[in-house]
């Protein structure tokens, strides 16, 4: 166990670990993926490939008010953590993220099936 | 016996395997119980009035309903549950002082409302005659 560097990361060490609410839903082309990451800002959210397992990971910002005293708190500074192991059917390299009132939108799309095909056979 | 000769070579063990075990699945969920309702808040209150920040991903700002009377503050509206079915919400807060109404702003980013409310400005003093019968 090393001595924290700072203090900015005990901060962001301390931080609760939660899996984010999430959703799938299927259409004919694609496969769609809703993570719900509120407070969470454009370009802070880390989304990354390895194999075929797809993991988010982003932080919340908190917002706090000179002057003002918090009476009531109910959203804590998290860091929302979720991986997704993708079936065969979705072309990874096809895969689109877009992101808008706190949602983060994955549209996977499904790879071209593998159609059947003749095979000639060359005359002995 | 081995376990004990660890923690001997390194105190610190102790520690790492209270971090190990930790059920963070469990509290993931009892976070979510505690924090069921929607939205989930934090109010800031100061001199000039109130703040109020909730969080609200996936809804339209457009489609959010906030109202006031006198100081009961209601925020109402339609969110996607987590089965992607839709569900209305409505939430009200009992606030401490009265609200000046008029003069609420509102701003939303990215899946977080912030509201701003001053207060009411402060009726003036009256005295009042008592009269004698």
């Amino acid at each position: 166990m090393s001595l924290l560097k700072d203090n900015n990361e005990a901060k962001k060490l301390n931080r609760l670990e939660v899996t984010p609410v999430s959703r799938v839903a299927e259409t004919r082309d694609a496969l769609t993926l809703t993570v719900e990451l509120p407070g969470v800002g454009e370009g802070e959210t880390e989304l990354t490939l390895e194999n075929r397992t797809l993991s988010i990971k982003a932080e919340n910002t908190v917002q706090s008010f000179t002057d003002y005293t918090l009476m009531l708190t109910e959203i804590p500074e998290v860091c929302y953590r979720a991986s997704f192991d993708l079936p065969e059917r979705v072309d990874t390299a096809g895969i689109k993220a877009a992101s808008r009132n706190g949602l983060l939108v994955l549209t996977l799309p499904k790879r071209e099936e593998v159609k059947p095909r003749r095979i000639e056979i060359a005359a002995g | 016996m081995r376990a004990y000769l660890n923690t001997m070579n390194n105190p610190w063990r102790v520690f790492d395997e209270l971090l190990t075990d930790f059920p963070i699945e469990f509290f993931n969920t009892a976070w979510r119980a505690r924090t069921g309702r929607f939205p989930r808040v934090n109010v800031w209150e100061g001199e000039k009035g109130l703040v109020l920040e909730a969080e609200v991903p996936g809804v339209d700002p457009d489609k959010l309903d906030m109202s006031v009377d006198s100081n009961v503050l209601t925020l109402k509206g339609e969110r996607t549950q987590s089965d992607g079915s839709p569900a209305e919400f409505q939430r009200s807060f009992n606030l401490p002082f009265e609200l000046d109404s008029a003069n609420i702003t509102a701003a939303a980013k990215n899946g977080v409302l912030t509201v701003s409310i001053p207060r009411k400005a402060a009726a003036e003093k009256r005295k009042i005659a008592i009269e004698k019968l």
